[in-house]
């Protein structure tokens, strides 16, 4: 029989075993704190990491697929096979009137490239720059706002204008400080005006968990039918396009893909893309992150559950006579067990709580160091308050034992 | 009340059996005050043990207030020795630095008693041993007198049948010895079974019979009969 009345009794008890052997206390305590604390500030920390790479890869526009012929095929030494894109305008405006063909998808945009990098010139300088052609809807499916100037209009793309928006990077390589707004580059033969500027983008944290290498800040966006002209083409290299949700994104490339080899025949064969490779990199990193940091904790905690093993197992043996006096007053061996696993898991969870403080500083700390705006999760905290618990009583598990499998007798004649 | 028939008890020290009950028979009444003499070694605290449900008989069948103890279980005896008995030892045996009253409410800790309840009785057993006004102190500030008076509150907190004491008076001066035994008479008067240990003629004086224990057997004795044993007390 368990009961309640002993809580006062363990609790003024695991005081005084920890008074008795203070050097130890503090060692075992300490080990429980670091491991806590490292295990309260891995996890906050990973999940402020989780929380910003969703941010950026939302600023991405998450529910972004990509469609575009086989690159191996286009690589076929076959002149015949590695013929054309396998996307022509007609086929982008057949999927974007088409009511039926892919209800998971919102909206499909055109992107057209220059295969090798083509010099942009500002006043006889040349430039290396990512020139795309794009159409009215790429800005809403990949989530970019306008700082200053306006989208490209559907006229733009009817007349093929000469006009671009530039990414923030861009604009300050070719024109400085001074406002880009209304001037121009030459690229080719023509002169284009710049219409708009794109807001920036935070990369910081995809570029760290290596989820793309792309630069989104250097992009120069022209309409694509201006860029088709150019190549003299009506290819279209990648559709890009915005499912329901990331979950529809699966079925919305598969509708796609489908329509596309439908219209065909199967001639060519396509790839596909959403944004789960980016976030697999991401979790893959974070992942990597807590377990690294886990797996310090983890030490930690071995190192001050076997501390507190120690000193439990003393204070089973130094307490041999008490013992035989509580078991001769009635004490259950019920009674002792949980006595002595209380203390323990008392102990450790001083070192849990202390953990926790701990954590929650370092949680700051490394926020501020890295600039990041990191906040405890009190989750996590709840986690790591139950886990020094239970190492408490998995260290109090054998001391325990030991104390309530006494003889009595044999305990009262021990000096 | 204890009823203990033809109780054998050997202990063995690896190859060697030490014999220390030999067929012990014995009969104590409820409310009697019993003194156990005997020479050092003959076997007294292992008759005290065996009645205070401490260790069990090799064989033999034992009685306790009509309850057949020889074949419980640990947890059936620790519960017995809960509710049925009270121990004094000679050493005090209080649990070091907690107080007087910690001390005394840990019976009723075991019983399970509500903490009113535990601290109300506590205070009254002690009052009944004169240290109510001790009551927050630990054993380090109290003499030996006074801690054997809280060991004794707190064998009786339980309103146990029979007091168990092993030497209760063989750590004190003769003087305080014999202010305990009176409280021992006192609670003896007020109906509880006493049975004591002892070796000193002047504390088994207190006692209404005299059991003595020799070479594992016990048998009845009286003090005249006792007065020139020259090995008592050793
Ligand atoms: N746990 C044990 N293991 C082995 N031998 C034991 C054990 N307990 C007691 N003995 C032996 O049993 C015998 C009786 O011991 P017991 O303690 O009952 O004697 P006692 O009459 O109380 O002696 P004293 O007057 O010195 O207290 C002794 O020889 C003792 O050494
Ligand atoms: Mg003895």
């Amino acid at each position: 029989m368990l009961n309640t009345g002993i809580y006062k009794d363990v609790f003024e008890q695991a005081l005084y075993s920890l008074s008795d052997n203070k050097l130890r206390s503090i060692l075992s305590i300490l080990g429980i704190a670091v491991g806590i604390g490292a295990v309260m500030a891995v996890g906050s920390v990973t999940e402020g990491v989780r929380d910003y790479v969703y941010q950026e890869l939302e600023s991405y526009g998450i529910r972004t697929i990509w469609i575009f012929r086989d690159p191996e095929e286009i690589k076929n030494p076959n002149r015949a096979v590695r013929q054309g894109s396998g996307i022509s305008t007609e086929d982008y405006e057949f999927l974007r009137s088409s009511k039926t063909c892919c209800p998971a998808v919102r909206r499909v945009t055109p992107q057209v490239y220059w295969a090798e990098q083509k010099p942009v010139r500002v006043n006889g300088v040349n430039y290396l720059l990512n020139l795309e052609g794009v159409g009215v809807e790429y800005l809403t499916i990949n989530n970019d706002q306008l700082e200053q100037g306006r989208n490209l209009t559907n006229n733009d793309i009817e007349r093929r204008n000469p006009v671009a928006i530039l990414g923030p990077t861009a604009a300050e390589e070719l024109y400085g400080k001074t406002g880009p707004m209304g001037k121009s580059f030459r690229y080719f033969d023509q002169k284009y005006t710049v219409i708009g500027v794109l807001k920036r983008k935070s990369r910081q944290i995809i570029e760290q968990v290596n989820a793309d290498t792309y630069d989104t800040n250097k992009r120069i966006l022209i309409p694509y039918t201006n860029l088709q002209a150019i190549l003299g083409s009506k290819d279209i290299h990648t559709l890009l396009g915005e499912a329901e949700s990331l979950e529809a994104s699966v079925d919305a490339m598969d509708q796609v893909r489908t329509a596309l080899e439908r219209r065909y025949s199967g001639r060519f064969t396509y790839k596909t893309e959403n944004m789960q490779k980016w976030i697999d990199n991401a979790e893959n990193y974070i992942n990597k992150l807590r377990l690294t940091g886990l797996s310090f904790a983890a030490l930690a905690l071995f190192v001050g559950g076997m501390g507190i093993m120690n000193i439990m197992s003393t204070s089973v043996i130094e307490r041999t006579r008490e013992i035989g006096i509580r078991k001769a007053l009635g004490a259950q061996y019920e009674d002792i067990r949980f006595q002595f696993l209380m203390e323990a898991t008392a102990v450790s969870t001083i070192g849990g709580v202390i953990g926790l403080v701990l954590g929650i500083f370092a949680t700051y700390v490394i926020g501020f160091s890295t600039g990041y705006d990191f906040r405890p999760s009190w989750m996590i905290g709840i986690i790591a308050i139950s886990v020094s618990a239970i190492v408490g009583m998995m260290s109090g598990f054998f001391p325990s034992r030991h104390a309530a499998r006494m003889n009595p007798v044999d305990a009262l004649r021990h000096e | 009340m204890i009823l203990l028939q033809d109780v054998s008890k050997t202990y063995y020290l690896g190859e060697a059996s030490v014999p220390v009950l030999k067929h012990v028979t014995l009969q104590i009444k409820q409310g009697e005050f019993v003194a156990i003499m005997g020479p050092s070694g003959s076997g007294k605290s292992t008759l005290m043990n065996i009645i205070g449900c401490l260790d069990v008989a090799d064989s033999g069948r034992y009685l306790l207030a009509g309850t057949a103890i020889e074949h419980m279980t640990e947890s059936q005896l620790a519960t017995i020795r809960n509710r049925y008995i009270g121990f004094v030892f000679q050493s005090f045996n209080l649990i070091p630095r907690v107080s007087a009253l910690r001390n005394v409410e840990l019976p009723m800790i075991y019983a399970g008693i509500d903490p009113e309840v535990r601290r109300h009785r506590a205070l009254t057993a002690l009052q009944i041993v004169g240290l109510r006004d001790r009551a927050e102190h630990t054993g380090a500030r109290m003499s030996g007198g006074q801690q054997q008076r809280v060991a004794i509150a707190r064998a009786l907190v339980n309103n146990p049948q029979v007091i168990i004491a092993d030497e209760p008076t063989g750590a004190l001066d003769s003087h305080t010895g014999q202010e305990i035994m009176k409280l021992f008479q006192q609670l003896n008067t007020n109906g509880k079974t006493i049975v004591m240990v002892t070796h000193e003629n002047e504390i088994a004086a207190f006692a209404q019979r005299i059991l003595f224990v020799r070479d594992g057997m016990v048998t009845e004795t009286r003090l005249e009969h006792i007065t020139g044993k020259s090995n008592i007390g050793a």
